[in-house]
């Protein structure tokens, strides 16, 4: 038994990190699509972290277990529980800001409680930014 | 991934022949390597011999399949949409003023867009004929015509409803008006019958990389009259080197620079072998996977098809419940089925049938079965009760 498969269950999550990109490209709307290939499969424990700063879709009747997520002018995901890979999508208007949400949402998953007070905070900052620059 | 260590992927169920025919006959990919394998022989351009002159052998297969009368009207191009550019640049270049041009809402952007950059500069007008029943009829041609009309642009074969077109008497009537016709066979050739000596278009495209199962990057068109398009490239031929003008005979009116080689050779072997597997054993094979993976749908709830009659075997459809680009990316990553989602770039279809939004589509080859129909349309079962949940 390796090291990996001691961890239990509710750790396994801090191991996530991005390996590479890929896939990068521009889509018919202008958004920017990006592939990530992860160290760990994504878990459940992710998508309830999601949860709490967005829309997630779970589909779990399938051939495997589909999961989207939605945060409205910030980020869209799309993938598979059990997966290594991870389709990310950034709107064009704020693809700018956004850049890197994607590593800011597992860097502060792994984090647990505390890391989700943490990026409350930057999704202010970052919706004002965003407030700013629709005029409203 | 990096290029080169893609290998065969085991247990793929590809249904995006519409876009891009896979896999290709045996043939074909040892005749790519066969060319691959010689120093290339074309009259005019090398003092190499024996081998086979794939332009000229290909041309004259070309023109038998299609039964046009000469060989040296058949053009190669990159593919159906450089054709059309060829085609209807070409002829406006000809135009001594502006004039009207009529198309339809079936068509691919590679109608639409050289069309629509050539309206927007003012070069002509346009009219885009609506279809009824998946279909353009001679009697809306006939109403779109105006007394400046010179050009029609159409599809044979709509790549989003899988409707074939009934071309010849529109063909006939446009000749009788003196209207140069353009037929996209894009989607037709290698799947229906083609007579060009039978139905009198002024210049019928076609591309490889599709049911005439070549590589992407080669593909052509057939012209009657060559006067009627003016050349718009130049460069070298193989042929009449002492002249600094481009030679207007055929093909060399239209075809420039060095040519595409192991895509002709494609091309070549791709027609060889549908005439050895015959036209007739294909369509019956596509109708059959069609119409099975059609009934299959239709025993699924929360699944809206938007033809249920193809002459093509291409199914489009919708999943109640879910976005299609959801469920293409679903399908494919789950349950390794390719299809193709979204527009199918002919947006002016989509806005008649589903409001713009796009749907997914199912298209068959020669090679797929009946087994990865059931598959396929099981799979499409399964997202779509689970996006009903």
């Amino acid at each position: 038994m390796n090291a990996r498969q001691r961890q239990p269950q509710s750790a396994r999550w801090q191991r996530v990190r991005i390996v590479k990109s890929v896939q990068t490209k521009v889509c018919v709307d202008g958004s920017l699509m990006k592939e990530y290939v992860l160290d760990e499969p994504l878990t459940e424990g992710f998508l309830k972290f999601l949860e709490q700063s967005g829309t997630v879709r779970y589909l779990d009747n399938l051939k495997k277990p589909y999961f989207s997520f939605e945060k409205e002018q910030f980020i869209s995901i799309k993938g598979f529980v059990g997966d290594e890979s991870v389709e990310v999508r950034y709107k064009n208007e704020f693809r700018d800001l956004m850049g890197d949400y994607f590593q800011l949402l597992l860097y502060y998953y792994q984090q647990g409680v505390p890391g989700r007070e943490k990026l409350n905070g930057i999704d202010e900052s970052l919706k004002e930014k965003i407030e700013i620059r629709l005029g409203t | 991934m990096e290029p080169g260590q893609q290998n065969e992927p085991e247990g793929l169920i590809y249904l995006n022949n519409a876009a891009t025919s896979w896999p290709k006959p045996p043939e074909v990919i040892a005749e790519v390597t066969k060319s691959l394998q010689n120093p290339y022989f074309e009259q005019g351009r090398t003092t190499a011999g024996g081998a086979i002159d794939y332009p000229v052998a290909t041309r004259e297969t070309l023109a038998g399949f299609f039964h046009a009368e000469k060989p040296d009207h058949i053009i190669f191009t990159q593919n159906a949409t450089d054709s059309l550019n060829l085609l209807i640049h070409g002829f406006t270049r000809n135009a001594t003023a502006s004039f009207h041009t009529i198309t339809t809402e079936l068509e691919h952007n590679s109608v639409l867009r050289p069309l629509h950059a050539l309206e927007m500069k003012g070069t002509i007008s346009l009219s885009t004929v609506p279809f009824t029943d998946n279909h353009v009829s001679l009697a809306a041609i006939k109403e779109a015509i105006q007394a400046d009309t010179r050009l029609v642009v159409m599809t044979h074969g709509s790549n989003v409803l899988g409707s074939v077109q009934d071309v010849k008497p529109i063909a006939e009537y446009l000749r009788a008006n003196d209207i140069f016709f353009i037929v996209d066979g894009a989607q037709t050739a290698g799947h229906i019958p083609v007579d060009l000596t039978d139905i009198p278009v002024g210049a019928f495209v076609f591309t490889g990389h599709k049911a005439l199962f070549g590589i992407p990057g080669i593909g052509g068109f057939f012209i009657r009259d060559p006067d009627a398009v003016a050349i718009t490239r130049q460069g070298g031929t193989g042929t009449d080197s002492q002249t600094l003008t481009q030679p207007v005979t055929m093909p060399e009116r239209f075809e420039t620079g060095t040519h595409n080689y192991p895509g002709i050779a494609s091309l070549y072997a791709g027609i060889r072998f549908i005439n050895t597997v015959g036209l007739g054993e294909i369509a019956r094979t596509g109708t059959d996977l069609t119409n099975m993976f059609i009934r299959e749908l239709k025993r699924t709830k929360g699944i809206s098809i938007y033809n249920e009659n193809p002459d093509l075997p291409v199914v489009s459809f919708d999943i109640a419940g879910i976005d299609n680009h959801e469920a293409g990316f679903i399908l494919a990553r789950a349950y390794n089925i390719i299809m193709r989602t979204g527009l199918h770039c002919a947006p002016l279809v989509h806005e008649c049938i589903d409001g713009g939004k796009g749907c997914i589509r199912a298209s068959f080859s020669y090679f797929n079965t009946r087994d990865e129909c059931k598959a396929a349309a099981a799979a499409i079962r399964e997202v779509a009760e689970s996006a009903h949940r």
